[in-house]
């Protein structure tokens, strides 16, 4: 086992320098126009570890997409290719701030309380298309897709009639009270105590996957569903608990990052930190234990954007173009290094190879 | 002599190997120096049992893999292979036992795929559908174009399967076990088109498991067996026992396990038996027997005749339409595979590393895999890794497993190796019934022999056996009793004997003799 962690901690390291290599190659020709080429190269790479506050900052970029990773790692170790997190993570932080606008919570527990209400509307993106499948065969990956979508015009209903705050000037909803945000960790940044949590889930997910009789049989579900129909698996109920355990994490990240960043719930669009946990899943190679690091990485690349767009005056948009290169390269190389496609890959060659 | 007819060996012949040789990169060889010819305007009978070769020869013939020595010579010439479309090029169809059709597609769409008739950049769907209908009126296989061939009958797909072949000006037609997914009245149509194409002056190379349905269409055979020429001949010179004796190869003499002295009682019984399933694997017919503790029963037949089907009912994978199943005097003729797996089935997969084990996790996982709730090894949830560790360590030292360690993946494992350590964890749990179906297929004789003593002992301390095997030499030496399938029936069975032989075995097999 620790072998394996080591193994993917190498792959993880490879794939960085690459994606470093992307990086350069993307971001030279930019610092070429400006005045002192070297120093946005520094600015980018060294610039989010120069202060504990911008090392604060990628904690807390990585938060939600370590937990919305986390929740992508969970649904993709069942074999389902379930995209339901983005729409549970929007759910999520919906559920969270109408939790302690509408409800009377009590001070103290009112954090707590909201998130896990987030946490158990939001699994509902995943729990329905992980349901459609099981029963009906229905192909997870079009119906979360397509719910993911309905979630948000849904949303954006419930937040325009019921949440929404006429005296602010946007479509935003009403002031979310103190008692019931987040504690903050590290003055001048926004982490909060939501990363604590972030840091056990992945901890705590990577022992339920690697060290319980529940985790094996997940594991034996996704890797190979005929050695588990050999072994009499109840396959179908190990495959929902597993998609209402990622819905629950893609809730639970949701409500936190409501909590823990905004005064108010204003999102109209889907926030998109549910695709960046799927590429962190692929990036850790579905490993919940990997799954931190892999975040911590995407989170100090955001920083560096941040950092070159703010005090280097690099347009966001060359920062937004050097993003999509990083995810684009990251993926790949991942993908390549994911056993699956690689099993793939030497089952087409043995087809070729073996005689019959 | 002209006037009187073509004679044989005046006559180029339209597919000629000489001296064809495959040898796989990992050492496997798969054909080494087979030579014959088929003459033009024919059908030429390609027999022999699964790995005997036809796969790998027909592979060669068609251009996909080059062989390691030899030529294949095409109206006389030799031909380079390798070259993209060299099957079309050289007028060959092949008609897959799989089809190679897309389900979604339109007959058309299916049969142009590949060739598509033009207008500019799109598809001249007019001439294609005319394509189609020149196509079914000449070879008078008549299909609707425009039909979806997923709704299609399987008889249906095959025309259009065979059309597609067709399509090309094709002028050597491979089937390859074209019988095996239709029902007789449409095995009759079948052949009729297929002499109507030969008297056309196609070539026709049929490949088959079947006797009787090669004598009643071929005009010549040929027998591979192991990679080797087993004989080639016309088929009017060759008697059925002499194919049969090339296929199954000279009787072996086998050292055969001594049986228990008295078979226990019955462990399980089956009555009357059948599935409904569209594939003849999967298909069984009234099948009733008796399993009793001690005893091995070895199940016979070519593949395809009906074993899937039965170890898929006798193991909570399938449920039968009609009969009934007493495993250890409880009714599991609906049970489910967890039901059977707790009341004492134990099972050695055919597909090894698809179902006997997940590849990609290591061998600890696999050796502990299915053994929920054993004390020993969880604590609560909890895996207990030493414990754990040493569970495994001992499987592997009682199979000696050669392994490069238990935390690698089981498909660093070889095939025999892999197989030892399913059979170390299937046989770990003391079934009261075990399924070995096609235990030591592909894998090497050291570990066979391993694995055969390891059956034998299982028999011996009270097990009963369901033995499925292609490999008559283990089926008679493992086996008390033997049953032999053919068309998912019962077709003999036989108390194990020294009189018992492949021999006797044969022609139940292949269906030239059936059960009075």
């Amino acid at each position: 086992m620790n072998r394996s962690i080591l193994a993917g901690l190498i792959q993880l390291v490879v794939t960085a320098v690459v994606a470093a290599a992307v990086v350069l190659i993307v971001l030279i020709p930019f610092a070429l126009l400006q005045p002192a080429p070297l120093a946005v190269l520094t600015s980018f790479l060294i610039g989010p570890l120069d202060s504990v506050r911008h090392i604060g900052n990628i904690a807390e970029v990585a938060t939600p997409i370590a937990l919305t990773g986390l929740a992508a790692t969970v649904i993709f170790r069942s074999g389902l290719f379930n995209l339901g997190t983005e729409g549970g993570f929007f759910l999520g932080g919906l559920a969270a701030t109408a939790a302690v606008l509408l409800l009377p919570l009590p001070g103290f527990a009112a954090p707590l309380l909201a998130v896990a209400i987030g946490a158990a509307v939001g699994s509902l993106a995943c729990i329905v298309p992980g349901y459609l499948r099981i029963r009906h065969d229905a192909s997870e990956m079009v119906t979360s897709l397509v719910l993911n979508y309905a979630i948000l015009f849904a949303g954006i209903f419930v937040l325009n009639y019921v949440l929404r705050d006429p005296a602010a000037g946007a479509m935003m909803s009403y002031r979310i009270p103190a008692e019931a945000r987040l504690e903050r960790l590290l003055p001048g940044t926004r982490l909060n105590s939501g990363a604590i949590i972030a840091v056990v889930a992945c901890l705590a997910a990577g022992v339920w996957l690697f060290m319980t009789r529940p985790g094996l049989n997940l594991r034996i579900i996704g890797a190979s569903p005929g050695f588990a129909t050999h072994l009499g698996l109840p396959a179908g109920r190990i495959v929902m608990a597993a998609q209402v355990a990622g819905g629950l994490i893609a809730g639970m990240a949701g409500a936190i990052e409501v909590l823990g960043l905004y005064p108010r719930f204003s999102w109209t669009q889907l926030p998109g930190l549910g695709w960046t946990g799927i590429v962190v899943a692929i990036l850790a190679r579905e490993n919940p234990f990997l799954v931190l690091p892999a975040a911590l990485f995407l989170g100090y690349l955001q920083v560096g954007g941040n950092i070159l767009s703010q005090e280097v005056g690099i347009p966001t948009e060359v920062v937004g173009l050097i993003t999509a290169a990083i995810m684009l390269t990251v993926t790949a190389s991942a993908i390549f290094q994911n056993p699956k496609l690689l099993r793939l890959i030497r089952r087409f060659r043995r087809a070729e190879v073996q005689p019959s | 002599m002209r006037d009187a007819g073509p004679d044989i060996a005046d006559e180029v012949p339209a597919v000629a190997f000489n001296g064809v040789s495959k040898t796989y990169p990992n050492g496997t060889v798969a054909l080494s120096d087979v030579s014959f010819a088929i003459r033009k305007g024919s059908i030429h009978a390609v027999c022999g049992e699964n790995g005997a070769g036809k796969s790998t020869l027909m592979k060669i013939l068609f251009g996909l893999l080059e062989p390691t020595a030899g030529a294949v010579l095409l109206d006389g010439r030799p031909v380079a292979t390798g070259a993209a479309d060299f099957a079309g090029q050289h007028g060959m169809g092949m008609v897959h036992q799989h089809f190679s059709l897309i389900p979604t597609l339109t007959v058309t769409e299916n049969i142009i795929l590949g060739h598509e008739p033009r207008k500019g950049l799109v598809i001249d769907r007019a001439k294609a559908k005319q394509l189609v209908r020149t196509l079914s009126q000449q070879y008078d296989l008549s299909v609707d174009p425009d039909a979806v061939t997923g709704r299609l009958s399987v008889a249906a797909q095959q025309k259009v399967e065979i059309l597609k072949a067709l399509s090309r000006d094709t002028r050597i037609l491979i089937l390859d076990e074209p019988t095996a997914v239709l029902s007789p009245p449409e095995i009759e149509e079948l052949f009729h088109r297929l002499r109507d194409l030969r008297d056309r002056g196609m070539t026709i190379i049929f490949i088959s498991h079947k006797l009787n349905e090669v004598r009643a269409l071929a005009e010549s055979v040929t027998v591979l067996r192991g990679g080797q020429l087993a004989g080639t001949s016309k088929l009017a010179d060759v008697p059925d026992d002499a194919i049969m004796q090339m296929v199954m190869g000279r009787a072996v003499e086998v050292a055969r396990r001594v049986p228990a002295q008295a078979a226990g009682p019955a462990v399980l019984v089956v009555e009357n038996v059948s599935t409904d399933a569209r594939n003849a694997a999967d298909r069984i017919k009234e099948i009733s027997l008796t399993l009793r503790a001690g005893e091995i029963v070895g199940v016979a037949g070519v593949e395809g005749s009906g074993q899937r089907g039965l170890v898929s009912v006798l193991s909570g994978l399938m449920k039968p339409v009609s009969g009934r199943i007493i495993f250890n005097g409880h009714d599991m003729t609906v049970a489910d595979r967890l039901t059977w797996r707790r009341a004492g089935l134990a099972n050695l997969p055919a597909d090894r590393f698809g179902q006997g084990g997940a590849p990609a996790l290591s061998l600890v996982e696999n050796g502990i895999a299915g053994t929920d709730g054993d004390e020993e090894l969880q604590r609560g949830p909890f895996l207990r890794r030493n414990a754990i560790a040493a569970r495994v360590r001992g499987m592997i030292a009682d199979y000696s497993v050669r392994n490069p360690g238990i935390h690698e993946r089981l498909d660093s494992l070889s095939g025999g190796n892999a197989q030892k350590l399913i059979a170390a964890r299937e046989l770990a749990t003391r079934p009261k019934f075990l399924i070995a179906d096609e235990p030591t297929r592909g894998i090497d004789v050291a570990a066979a022999a391993f694995l055969h003593r390891r059956l034998d002992e299982v028999a011996r301390s009270g097990s009963a056996i369901l033995l499925v095997t292609a490999d008559l030499d283990e089926l008679l030496r493992l086996s008390d009793r033997v049953i032999v399938l053919f068309a998912g029936r019962i077709a003999a069975e036989f108390r194990n004997g020294a009189e018992l032989t492949p021999d006797r075995l044969g022609p139940f097999m292949l269906g030239l003799k059936a059960a009075s």
